[in-house]
């Protein structure tokens, strides 16, 4: 190498290094407001995400002592990387968690208590839900939004909803032809949370549940025939094997898919990638009328400086125009308050109200007194469910499997 | 032309083909409709009427992502060569107490996955301050793969003979101008590669840069284009423009250091 040239790599070196120094945070001066920063899966939401972050601009435009600024996590390694960043001592101000993630984090102490720097008692929230906002008697978050599940089909080739499980599973094979899928659920490993989430549609809707508050259940008569009929539903054929639960709603989309067990912010996003589409919505075709329903609360990591500022934007989240506001944000998804829908909004979207109306049969994703080990459950009972899917044994085995596994890990 | 050269250019032709397709098909992904990425038969060309999601793209935050990942990769690519010349140097030219302890050591630390050593380092460094910030990302790429730059460049320079770096030394040459003069002009072909090695490392890490950084003006192009992956939805011909612009820099910056890795490679290979 030449001179030359080793002085052009040394200058580039020192170049980069000066680039690189420039790249940090800067430092914010004292009279300048504060800076939270609120993850959510939602924020990466294509559509959903900008009209979030829309509202979330509403908050900062309204005051100048706090800025919110959103940061979206995608869902697959949401709890992987702010339980690395909380365990760390640092991590988000504010945290929107799926609720078996806010269980685990507030019974680790990550989540700081929320009666210390907010009085909810002024905001009339709805009980239902908000109930699961408690750990050990003690309040860590508010409801955030409430997502209920329901038969949401496509109306160009489903005349009129199914009835029973029965007429679901004959149309669903009826209408699978010529690239048109009757159904679709996920049904791989690597959607665990996504796949357990339709796995409960199943199972309250066959009257079961993995434990009865104080033990497992998992190989419980009703819990084994709402996984049969799942696996029936795979075995016909009817969904569209190997395709993600992003794929199959763009396929929903596009009329290639049927029927769609799903929860109340899909029929925003299927509308939103093309309005053209005729949908409905209808309860689940099931023996029982009950249903999954995923509660997402907003909690303040315990490692925040600033949780008197996260109180301020809590509050306004709270105050009644913001939590309209919300809701049209989050499509048929409930917030923390009672809210009425427009007549316009209802008239423009009829399957609202359908999703509204199950918030009553709605019961939690998670394991009911085993919250803290619901993530490890999860895992257990997915593996055992696609073993029985695969072939390798029958649900009945397989759920036996589950109970033996989910007993050793809780100690029972 | 004869028949065996036909069927080597088409075996070659054929391999290129398996190579590139996956590139192409992204491509054509990223221009094509909704409806026809999902038909039994989709196309096989793009449709250059929807390059709107590229333009869509650039005017929201990829340019800024691309320009993270590129400081990230040519600081990591910078500081990897700049320590593991002189530590390559080291382990081949001298003898020390502790220096097959050294030497496994390194080796252990490429059999610890990323997964397992982010909540250590997260807590390193946030009591440095270097979470949200480049600079703790250049390091902690740096970290994994200055082991594996530290052996391929070790073992370049031990097949240096050592009667040329004398002969220097007989001519006035410090031990500084011998690394600099001598060893690193000949070690060039290795140079060039390792260069690769750590580039692409520190293009394509994500679980770091996924962990460390808050600030989503200083996210990198991995974390940013996994932030298109929705919980609801995904946008795959988003996804697929912007991959074919996150490949493009990488692909470039391999085709310019593989011009020096086959001059340095056939360099010196004839007498005369």
């Amino acid at each position: 190498m030449t001179h030359r040239r080793v002085t052009l790599a040394t200058a580039a070196a020192a170049a980069g290094a000066l680039a690189l120094a420039g790249c940090g945070t800067g430092a914010s001066g004292s009279d300048e407001p504060v800076t939270l920063t609120f993850a959510a899966v939602t924020f990466t939401e294509s559509g959903r995400g900008e009209a979030l972050e829309a509202w979330v601009q509403g908050f900062n435009d309204s005051q100048d002592q706090v800025v919110i600024d959103p940061v979206g996590i995608p869902f697959a390694s949401f709890s992987q990387t702010v339980f690395t960043q909380m365990s760390g001592g640092s991590g988000p101000d504010l945290l929107r968690f799926d609720q078996a993630d806010f269980v685990q984090a507030a019974s680790s102490g990550l989540l700081h208590p929320m009666d210390d720097i907010l009085d909810v008692s002024q905001f009339p929230l709805i009980e239902g839900p908000d109930g699961y906002n408690f750990v050990d008697d003690t309040r860590y978050g508010v409801m955030f939004g409430a997502s209920n599940y329901a038969l949401i089909y496509n109306t160009d080739l489903v005349e009129e909803p199914p009835q029973s499980f029965e007429e679901f599973v004959d149309l669903a094979i009826e209408l699978t032809q010529d690239g048109v899928y009757g159904h679709a659920f996920r049904h791989t490993k690597d959607e665990e949370p996504g796949m357990m989430q339709d796995l409960y549609n199943f199972v309250y809707g066959f009257g079961g549940a993995f434990s009865d508050g104080e033990n497992l259940t998992i190989n419980s008569p009703e819990v084994i025939d709402g996984l049969s009929a799942y696996q029936e539903l795979y075995d016909a054929e009817v969904v569209p094997r190997g395709a993600d639960a992003a794929t199959y709603r763009r396929m929903f989309a596009e009329g290639l898919v049927a029927m769609n067990i799903d929860n109340g912010g899909v029929p925003g996003i299927v509308l939103g990638q093309n309005d053209d589409l005729n949908l409905a919505a209808a309860p689940n075709p099931f023996p029982v009328a009950s249903q999954g329903g995923i509660i997402v609360p907003i909690g303040v990591n315990a490692n925040s400086e600033h949780t008197e500022e996260a109180a301020i934007f809590l509050d306004w989240m709270l105050q009644e125009e913001n939590q309209v506001a919300l809701q049209e944000v989050m499509g048929a998804e409930s917030v923390a308050i009672e809210t009425t829908r427009s007549e316009e909004a209802l008239a423009a979207a009829p399957y609202l109200q359908v999703f509204d109306d199950l918030t009553d049969s709605t019961q939690p994703q998670i394991v009911e007194g085993f919250e803290e080990q619901t993530p490890e459950l999860r895992s257990i009972i997915v593996d055992q469910v696609l073993a029985a899917l695969h072939g390798e044994m029958s649900m009945e085995e397989a759920m036996d499997r589950a109970q033996e596994l989910g007993e050793n890990l809780v100690g029972d | 032309m004869p028949w065996g050269r036909y069927l080597r250019v088409l075996a070659v032709l054929a391999v290129l083909g398996i190579a590139v397709f996956p590139l192409y098909w992204m491509f054509v992904t990223s221009l094509t409709t909704d409806r026809e990425l999902f038909t039994s038969s989709p196309r096989l060309f793009p449709d250059f009427s929807l390059t709107g999601t590229y333009s869509e793209a650039l005017t929201g935050p990829v340019p800024r992502w691309l320009l993270n990942s590129f400081l990230i990769a040519a600081g990591t690519c910078l500081v990897t060569l700049a320590l593991a010349i002189p530590f390559a140097y080291g382990l081949s030219r001298f003898r020390f107490r502790g220096k097959v302890a050294l030497v496994i050591g390194l080796f252990v630390t490429q059999m610890l996955p990323e997964s397992l050593l982010v909540v250590p380092l997260f807590a390193i460094f946030r009591t440095f301050g270097l979470l949200d910030s480049l600079h703790g990302l250049v390091l902690v790429d740096t970290a994994f793969v200055l082991p594996i730059v530290v052996f391929v460049l070790k073992g370049a320079i031990d097949g240096i003979p050592r009667e040329i770096e004398e002969a220097a030394r007989v001519d006035g040459c410090r031990p500084l101008g011998i690394l600099t003069r001598i060893n690193v002009p000949l070690i060039a072909p290795s140079l060039a590669a390792t260069a690769v090695i750590a580039f692409f490392s520190a293009w394509n890490e994500y679980v770091f840069a996924l962990t460390f950084i808050f600030d989503r003006g200083l996210q990198p192009a991995s974390v940013g284009l996994a932030s298109f992956i929705g919980e609801l939805s995904t946008p795959t011909q988003t996804v697929m423009a912007v991959a074919v612009m996150y490949t493009l820099p990488a692909v470039a910056f391999y085709l310019i250091a593989q011009r020096y890795i086959v001059t340095g490679m056939t360099a010196g290979s004839v007498k005369g």
